[in-house]
């Protein structure tokens, strides 16, 4: 089983709670099963009796959000989100993936990318946002998730083959920079593209200057996976925008399930109470403008809770707040 | 009692929960119930650890309200249902664990603050919340619940009401019971009553202290209201080594017996200095490390701080300076981080105990004494960290590193070695526990401490819970 890697992640966290604040979806349902701790435990126990997945354990796995948020935090940075993703490998791997989460991954299978446009840079469109994001002057690259949807889903197999589509396609365009919004593509990207150079957005617009106070959301893949959480604030501050902190803290994910990619589509019931949680740390729900570095984000903050304004922070470099 | 799961009456309970708090908050699946299982306690961690199942609850029941929680203890009032209170679950006690089954109440939904008073210095909360987010919350109104436990992450406001939890700063700013205004709480019998508004009073006995500290055993505490502090000015701290842990105690006392106001004092004694203080702060030296700290207007600080150099540098000592005791307050909770943290498959154990400056020391070796006596094999160490005017807290500890394999010896082990130490302390005028509360743990022993007073608590419990069902086979009741 792929949980025997992280036996000593399962060791450390099953018996320790001093990350419990963080968990994004433990905060909303209040169950001690949707910790790292009480995540640990299941697979420990599955590890221990060496049986099938329980039903309730495959359930509780698939409702991880992923944020990392928990490693992050960690001194010893134990990898509990990897964990979470071994289980998930292992879960696919005997079959037992439930019918939406093998539903939702027949769908990301059938990604096909096509590059449009012309420039020396390419930009990818993720899931979650258009074409009208891509900044000019750039190739497009479009036609469904790079295969990062399907790795945290379990289905390792078949993220490979989605990549490697993605990967011939981007090879190509012929373009040595590949551009992307989105923090998840990135993560993927930056770790796995071969020949080109990898840049988020953050990193790569220019924008037009702007003013007035905005706040930030960390990304989970900026942050968590990539310890970045400068260029977008840098970003943001350059163009002469105040940055105020959010909510209460810098620890807790305010991304609404960003970790797990394509939360909103497997878990929509609770990913509307992440974004009913951030909505409720709003200061002035009336006149607060909220930035955020993940088109994903964007998109489920808008969906869940229109009654705040969130922007994602291309837009803002292009199109200012108003 | 609970029926039995092929039972068709546990669906017809589960319905009249399901009534009470909404579907949604009712759970009985396996996941939750595993985790609601095992606590912080060392017993059901190693139950489980040899593949043991532990006693589980038969509903996860979250109630958003004092409300909702009054209608869950009438219906197990009218089946007899033991009810388990569950805040964060990381009581090292097994105070939370659900022993006989039934319900376990999760308080982690009524997580709101209600209000900030600025005026008076309050923050009004309901007790399922998570005190880092409470404190993250009164810091962005700009002060500090001053509560900073090393489990501030892990634990509920209400868990640290329940057992008289102390976070790191309670030298200057108290246990959580003197933080306390007031308290809302639901009665066994599903009664919605609130204590006097404030805290010092001549209108009868103090109520809210006979919830504090009742683990859930008279009720369920549903919202506080307690003090708060502006932000200090500066928070400064200075670290000594001793010879020996005499010389620092008298250090640390002096200092208290001067009636400075410390908001911190730490005193390691040689063994747990070489072991940890080595291990996380990575000070190598021989001696006990003392480390105290100040806080306020940087005037008062720098003075007081000052006076309590003075003092330490009367004793044998050397000056480890400002830097070395900043790195403490740095690094206060790596120690409870793994790998830090003691951890399976040793046994081990925090014999918290409080007494007098008379008596502190002759309960530090009358414990260690008789624990080294008896098993030579546990290693025995301990801290000095709440410091009071007239006396100190022993957070003693215990490690073995092979405890018995089976889980029965194992246990009867474990418990030989608490008996023997906490009944030394007993001895010496120390008491069971200082701020990690009874539970399950060390219920056996209630009787012993409090000796025909135990009478007056089972009276108590008798008139407030006829039937018995909050929190049974805990803290002796």
């Amino acid at each position: 089983m792929h949980i025997d890697n992280y036996s000593d992640t399962i060791n450390a966290c099953r018996f320790c709670f001093m990350c419990r604040h963080l968990s994004a979806v433990g905060n909303v349902t209040f169950r001690e099963s949707d910790t790292p701790r009480g995540r640990a435990l299941l697979t420990g126990k599955m590890l221990q009796d060496m049986k099938d997945f329980h039903p309730d354990y495959i359930d509780t796995f698939y409702r991880a959000e992923l944020s990392a948020a928990n490693r992050f935090h960690c001194v010893s940075h134990y990898d509990e989100a990897g964990l979470i993703m071994a289980a998930r490998r292992d879960i696919v791997e005997a079959g037992l993936a439930p019918e939406k989460v093998k539903n939702l991954a027949a769908e990301l299978m059938q990604a096909e990318f096509t590059v449009e446009g012309s420039g020396s840079t390419l930009y990818y469109v993720d899931l979650y946002s258009s074409k009208a994001d891509a900044p000019g002057g750039c190739k497009i690259i479009s036609g469904g998730d790079t295969g990062k949807a399907l790795e945290v889903l379990g289905f390792v197999k078949e993220a490979e083959a989605v990549w490697a589509k993605f990967q011939a396609a981007v090879k190509a365009s012929g373009c040595q920079t590949i551009v992307t919004s989105c923090p998840a593509s990135y993560d993927m990207m930056k770790k796995r593209l071969d020949g080109a150079k990898v840049l988020h957005s953050s990193e790569f617009i220019a924008g037009k200057p702007g003013s007035g106070s905005v706040y930030y959301l960390d990304s989970d893949y900026l942050k968590n996976y990539n310890d970045n959480m400068n260029a977008p604030r840098d970003l943001l501050k350059k163009l002469g925008y105040e940055l105020k902190p959010f909510g209460t803290n810098i620890e807790e994910s305010y991304s609404a399930g960003e970790g797990a990619v394509v939360y909103d589509k497997l878990n929509p019931e609770l990913a509307a109470k992440l974004c009913d949680r951030i909505a409720g740390l709003v200061d002035n729900p009336a006149g607060d403008v909220l930035v955020t570095a993940s088109p994903y984000t964007r998109f489920v903050l808008n969906k869940y809770t229109p009654q705040i304004k969130v922007l994602l922070l291309d837009e803002v470099a292009v199109k200012g707040i108003k | 009692m609970i029926a039995k799961k092929e039972n068709y009456l546990l669906s017809m309970l589960h319905s009249e929960l399901a009534d009470a708090v909404g579907r949604e908050y009712v759970s009985g699946n396996a996941a939750d119930q595993l985790g609601h299982s095992i606590d912080y306690y060392w017993i059901p961690e190693m139950w489980h650890d040899r593949g043991r199942e532990n006693p589980k609850p038969d509903f996860i029941v979250h109630p958003g309200s004092a409300e909702e929680v009054a209608k869950v203890m009438k219906i197990a009032n009218q089946y007899k249902i033991p009810v388990t209170p569950w805040g964060g679950g990381s009581g090292s006690q097994g105070g939370a664990l659900p022993i006989y089954g039934g319900i376990i109440l999760d308080t982690k939904r009524m997580n709101k603050v209600l209000a900030v008073d600025t005026e008076s210095l309050t923050v009004t909360a309901e007790t399922g919340i998570n005190t880092q987010h409470l404190e993250w919350a009164v810091e962005k109104a700009g002060f500090s619940t001053m509560h900073f436990p090393a489990s501030i992450a892990c634990a509920t406001l209400g868990g640290f009401l329940a057992h008289r939890g102390t976070g790191v700063l309670s030298t200057k700013y108290g246990k959580i019971e003197d933080m306390v205004m007031s308290v809302e709480v639901v009665t066994p019998t599903g009664e919605i009553i609130n204590t006097l508004p404030v805290p010092r009073h001549a209108s009868g006995p103090d109520l809210t202290m006979i919830y504090l500290g009742s683990e859930g055993t008279l009720g369920v505490i549903t919202k506080v209201t307690m003090k708060i502090h502006p932000i200090p000015e500066t928070r400064k701290f200075h670290a000594f080594l001793f010879k020996d842990m005499h010389e620092a105690m008298a250090a640390g006392a002096n200092i208290m017996r001067s009636r400075l106001h410390p908001c911190v004092i730490r005193l390691y004694d040689e063994p747990e200095t070489a072991k940890l203080i080595k291990r996380v702060l990575n000070i190598d030296k021989q001696g006990a490390y003392l480390v105290f700290g100040f806080d306020g207007p940087e005037k008062i600080v720098d003075l007081e701080m000052e006076e309590a150099c003075k003092i330490c540098r009367k004793q044998e000592h050397e000056d480890l300076g400002t830097e070395m005791g900043q790195a403490w307050w740095d690094h206060r909770y790596k120690f409870f981080y793994p790998p830090y943290m003691f951890h399976l498959p040793q046994a081990f154990g925090t014999l918290d105990t409080v007494a007098t400056f008379a008596n502190i020391e002759k309960v530090y070796w009358a414990m260690k004494n008789a624990v080294n006596a008896k098993f030579p094999e546990a290693v025995f160490i301990g801290h000095f960290s709440h410091w009071y005017e007239w006396g100190a807290m022993l957070y003693a500890r215990f490690i073995v590193e092979n405890p018995p394999q089976d889980p029965h010896e194992a246990t009867l082990y474990y418990n030989s070695i608490w008996d023997l130490a906490i009944r030394a302390a007993i001895r010496e005028g120390g008491v069971i526990n200082e701020h990690h509360g009874v539970g399950l743990k060390l219920g056996r022993l209630m009787k012993e401490l409090y000796g025909p007073a135990f009478n007056v608590l089972g009276g108590i419990k008798k008139a407030l819970d006829p039937n018995n069902i909050m929190n049974p086979g805990k803290m002796g009741f």
